[in-house]
């Protein structure tokens, strides 16, 4: 199945769009989304401040509430990745 | 209305004080509080030229008034707080957030102004990325918002 990724921060880098799309295995969590994420960074997209954002980026479902580790994937689900945040 | 806050789109508009100062006018408040952030012209030994900031709109819009509605709470539920934060390009020398406090006394405009400001560094998704004057780019490393026990 697919998710759609909605990027923020440093996740930006990952795409000119502000969306990413990923195949994940049906059934999927959010500890396997972190983990197909953490494969893509290090194959494809090897570049600076990307280091440990898998495991480091917390995630939205689209009521905007963090979800965790648990968290059931649906097909075609938008999911924010939320990078470590530093406004002000 | 004794609350106002708002994402500003750097494109539309710039943060200005002088709106800050009218907003939080109040007979019933003697003491006023302002902090006003400015992008740095230097970082960790680099030139900046300028920031842009990123934002996840609604969830920091939701944070801006939970963390406003606390921090009133706890310190003096009768304050008059004004909260922008800038979304976008701001260059070196202008205002990328803006907290304007009026309370009863001076100690707790203070504390407000404060708590406010450190709530946000910690709760609200927003992110810098710093444009440097030999061109190059970076965005800062920040608050992880995933549950501490679970980072590894």
């Amino acid at each position: 199945m697919e998710i759609e990724l909605k990027l923020f921060g440093s996740s930006k880098i990952l795409s000119e769009n502000d969306t990413l799309l990923i195949e994940v295995s049906d059934n999927s969590n959010i500890k396997e989304l972190r983990q197909k994420l953490e494969k893509l960074i290090t194959e494809k997209y090897s570049k600076n401040n990307l280091n440990n954002l898998a495991n480091t980026a917390a995630f939205f479902c689209k009521d905007d509430e963090i979800i965790d580790d648990n968290y059931k994937l649906k097909d075609k689900e938008l999911i924010s990745i939320i990078p470590p945040i530093g406004g002000g | 209305m004794s609350l106002h806050t708002l994402l500003v789109d750097t494109k539309e508009e710039k943060i200005s004080s002088e709106k800050a100062k009218k907003f939080i006018l109040s007979e019933e408040n003697g003491a006023e509080s302002i902090f006003i952030g400015r992008v740095r012209n230097e970082n960790s030994g680099k030139k900046v030229k300028a920031v842009t900031y990123d934002a996840h709109d609604k969830a920091v819009l939701k944070s801006f008034k939970t963390i406003c509605d606390d921090a009133k709470s706890k310190f003096d539920k009768n304050a008059k707080v004004f909260l922008e934060h800038a979304k976008g390009y701001v260059p070196v020398g202008e205002i990328s957030i803006l907290i304007a406090v009026s309370s009863g006394h001076r100690d707790e405009a203070f504390k407000i102004c404060r708590y406010i400001l450190e709530e946000i560094k910690h709760k609200s998704p927003i992110w810098k990325q710093e444009h440097y004057a030999d061109g190059k780019e970076e965005w800062l490393p920040g608050h992880s918002l995933r549950p501490k026990e679970e980072v590894k």
